[in-house]
């Protein structure tokens, strides 16, 4: 029995070290062909890394790069949205997004930041998840320690110092808890979406039989309220709300 | 009864019958003159209109509608006890004409409570100057010349004067718009300014209040007042006409008798066009031609001619005379090495009359080298419209030196300048050899273990701190722990005393397994070695052991008590068996 399992498991180990050999293969194929600018080759093999579940800051940018290549912005920006949802850090991501949006037929309004907003923000790209998993646990192990400590060494003794330490402790984890729970949201929120057609018509209610609204052009980002059938509620970024056709749109 | 209500619900309805609403319209005279007005109202009589406004009229033609105004009256009747009242409203409406001959004014359609109503139509003959009876002119001494006429065109018209009628194109000219008359004006007021097209136009004098002059016109005498004036310099060539001007003149009437304080009546009077001419210029300019029409003269002064390297003078050009001052560019410097101009200062001092001034051009020039250096002559050309010529003037050249001198002066050539951006596209891909995979700590099964496992230890040393305190309450295992540190304590000062060869070597020892042992045995301190041993009998220990520790007693005593006993050889010796016996102590007992 238990060698059955071993052997099970270095065949898998095996397979998918044999996986990653490919994916890396297929890759850097597609860089090449991205050199050569043949985009259209270059992003098919981009996106059949993409169908393998790889999550990837970098492969969505090249993917966001192939699409903008092809003119069609809608798609670079969704590609590129979705490489700074990964990596807020990302700075060629940015500018290329910015880059894709200043060629939209809509303006879009960035929203200017306070002073106070632009710090917290600046925190948060600074302050990925991954990073912020690492500090809540050793801030976490730091406090494990203190009560320890108090438990086997403080026992019939003065506590202040150690109990007035551990507070402090717990006061920096709640922060940085939350910071993690702000990331987290932000992560797994996938109600921001791109318009991907060329042109769409907002309506006042779910069918094109209610007043029109508005129109927005491809590459409009937009926050999306609720979805009712095969129309969506959405609200733009200066306020306009109405529907469109979900199929028009894909989510972050 | 019935009767009675019978017939005053009759009455009632009968008089609501004779609610009658009659419409009328007219005009004041049927024959005007062109600069008079069509006063045209429309009357309504009725009861109950006291909410109606004034009907629009549509546009009619050849008539200019300039406002309404409107009049009420109202009277109460009662005939036979039954009480009407009756409004009059009239709305009167001022019509100017805009051309001579017969018109109609059609038929207007009213509405007035849900009925329409509609007037008749009216012809109104319209004739060239005035149907009013004119007043009388206020030029006594012209009235009884020959020449004097009572025509309303004769005593008030408005006269364009130009300077000039034939022109090369951008040669100024100057329009005064006057009003003569011989009447008494109470006021005037713009209908329509002139808009001049194929002109560039300066603004010179427009009259803000009433200002009449006496003035001689062909041999006439009239009060005369300027009314505006303006510059015009063509800018297109051939046939331009200078804009006609209209104007609202009320003239007052003289009072006829002593109860009649006079009134006012309202003329639009208007200026006749005046066509000019305008000429082309030759086309083969001079060289330094750039468009100065007129006339004109250019200086040039300088403000110092010795100086160092990096001082710096002034060079001025000054150019006055009369034409489109305003209009032209300043001539072009020649190539000068050695020195730097700097952008010249322009000032234009212009005359009020627009057309005449000084142009002055002031450079600052920096002295790059060192040397004598020369400002060469500038010339200007001008078209002087009065010879229809082509003129070149040219200013004095200077001679410049420039002495060596501290200020080091770097030249323009080699100032720097920032790096241009010639094109954007977005950033390149990454090639990356690998893709890293990205893993959410957050979602790693790892990650959470090591928080359990972490978090763990918290009941562990729980337990562990448990233990102890219950260990702690035991005083026997108190005791036990205490030994092996008071032994610990002899057994160093022994090795520092053994390795030093000292008899002190065999105090410490005897005393720390003495104490040693009582603490094992959990009898008291200090206790002799005969006791210990007894006690070591008692609990059954190996008696090899016991002999072992009675020797080592027995060779302690011998070494400190006996004379002679200690001996340096033994004491290495001895330290080994100390150690010998504890560990089998600590392991037997």
């Amino acid at each position: 029995m238990k060698k059955i399992i071993i052997t099970l498991l270095i065949i898998f180990a095996i397979s998918s070290i044999f996986a990653n050999k490919q994916i890396d293969n297929i890759n850097n194929d597609a860089i090449k062909e991205y050199q050569n600018k043949d985009f259209t080759k270059a992003l098919e093999l981009f996106l059949q890394i993409e169908n393998e579940s790889i999550v990837n800051a970098d492969l969505y940018y090249n993917i966001g790069n192939c699409y903008f290549r092809q003119n069609e912005i809608g798609r670079a920006i969704l590609y590129f949205k979705r490489s700074l949802k990964f990596d807020q850090d990302h700075q060629q991501a940015q500018k290329n997004l910015d880059y894709a949006l200043a060629m939209t037929k809509d303006k879009q309004l960035s929203e200017t930041d306070d002073f106070i907003t632009s710090i917290w923000n600046k925190t948060l790209k600074i302050l990925n998840l991954n990073i912020l998993a690492i500090i809540v646990l050793i801030i976490f192990m730091l406090i494990v320690i203190m009560i320890n400590f108090i438990i086997l060494r403080y026992r019939n003794r003065e506590k202040t110092i150690p109990v007035f330490i551990t507070t402090l402790l717990i006061f920096l984890f709640a922060i940085f808890v939350t910071f993690s729970v702000v990331q987290w949201k932000r992560l797994h929120n996938h109600n921001f979406a791109v318009l991907l057609t060329s042109n769409a018509a907002g309506f006042s209610g779910p069918s094109d039989e209610f007043t029109r609204v508005f129109t927005i052009h491809e590459g409009m980002i937009f926050e999306i309220d609720r979805e009712e059938n095969e129309w969506s509620l959405i609200k733009l970024s200066n306020g306009i709300g109405g529907w469109i056709r979900s199929e028009y749109f894909e989510r972050i | 009864m019935k009767r009675i209500i019978l017939i005053s619900l009759f009455i009632v309805i009968f008089s609501q019958l004779f609610c009658k609403i009659t419409v009328d319209s007219f005009v004041k005279n049927r024959k005007v003159g062109l600069s008079d007005f069509v006063e045209f109202t429309i009357e309504v009589s009725g009861e109950g209109l006291n909410r109606i406004s004034a009907p629009k009229l549509p546009l009619i033609k050849n008539f200019d509608d300039l406002g309404s105004s409107s009049s009420h009256s109202s009277s109460i009747k009662i005939i036979n006890g039954k009480r009407t009242s009756s409004v009059t409203k009239s709305f009167t409406y001022t019509l100017r004409p805009r051309n001579t001959g017969k018109f109609i004014i059609p038929p207007i359609t009213l509405k007035i409570k849900n009925k329409k109503f509609v007037t008749e139509a009216i012809s109104v003959e319209v004739v060239k100057g005035t149907t009013a009876n004119l007043p009388k002119t206020g030029n006594r001494h012209s009235q009884s010349s020959n020449n004097s006429s009572d025509e309303l065109e004769d005593n008030l018209f408005i006269v364009a004067e130009i300077s000039k009628k034939n022109v090369f194109i951008g040669e100024p000219i100057t329009v005064d718009y006057k009003v003569y008359t011989r009447y008494d004006i109470s006021n005037l007021s713009f209908l329509e300014e002139p808009k001049f097209s194929g002109f560039w136009k300066e603004d010179i004098y427009k009259a803000e209040y009433k200002n009449f002059e006496r003035a001689k016109y062909k041999g006439q005498i009239f009060n005369v007042m300027k009314l505006t004036s303006v510059a015009l310099f063509p800018t297109s060539t051939g046939k331009l006409y200078i804009p006609a001007i209209k104007m609202n003149i009320d003239v007052r009437t003289q009072a006829q008798s002593f109860f009649d304080f006079g009134s006012t009546k309202r003329f639009s009077i208007t200026s006749d066009k005046v066509q000019i001419n305008v000429k082309e210029i030759p086309t083969q300019a001079p060289a330094g031609f750039n468009g100065a029409i007129g006339n004109f003269k250019i200086r040039s002064s300088i403000s110092n001619t010795d100086l160092k390297v990096g001082d710096s003078f002034t060079y001025t050009l000054e150019i006055s005379g009369s034409g489109n001052i305003s209009q032209f560019e300043q001539p072009k410097l020649p190539e000068i090495t050695h020195m730097r101009f700097l952008d010249p200062e322009i000032t234009a001092q212009i005359n009020e009359n627009k057309i005449s001034g000084k142009k002055t051009i002031k450079y600052l020039v920096i002295a790059q080298e060192e040397g004598t250096f020369s400002i060469p002559q500038v010339s200007f050309s001008f078209f002087d419209t009065k010879q229809g010529k082509f003129v070149t003037q040219k200013t004095k050249s200077y001679n410049i030196n420039v002495a060596e001198g501290n200020n080091i002066y770097i030249q323009s050539s080699t100032a720097q300048s920032m790096v241009r951006m010639e094109g954007s596209d977005i950033s390149f891909i990454i090639a990356n050899d690998e893709i890293l995979y990205f893993k959410l700590y957050f979602d790693s099964f790892l990650y959470w273990l090591v928080w359990f496992i972490v978090f763990l230890s918290i009941p562990v040393s729980f337990l562990i701190a448990k233990e102890q305190s219950k260990l702690s309450q035991n005083t026997d295992y108190l005791r036990q722990k205490q030994a092996r540190k008071i032994l610990k304590k002899y057994m160093n000062d022994a090795t520092n005393a053994a390795q030093a060869n000292k008899i002190e070597f065999y105090t410490f020892a005897q005393n720390g397994l003495s104490n040693f042992i009582a603490d094992k045995l959990n009898i008291a301190r200090g206790s002799t070695f005969e006791t210990i041993l007894d006690k070591l009998n008692e609990r059954n220990i190996n008696i090899e052991l016991i002999e072992m520790v009675r020797i080592f007693f027995e060779e302690c005593n011998k070494a400190r008590f006996m004379p002679g006993g200690f001996s340096k050889d033994k004491i290495q010796n001895d330290f080994s068996k100390l150690k010998d016996v504890i560990s089998e102590v600590s392991k037997k007992v």
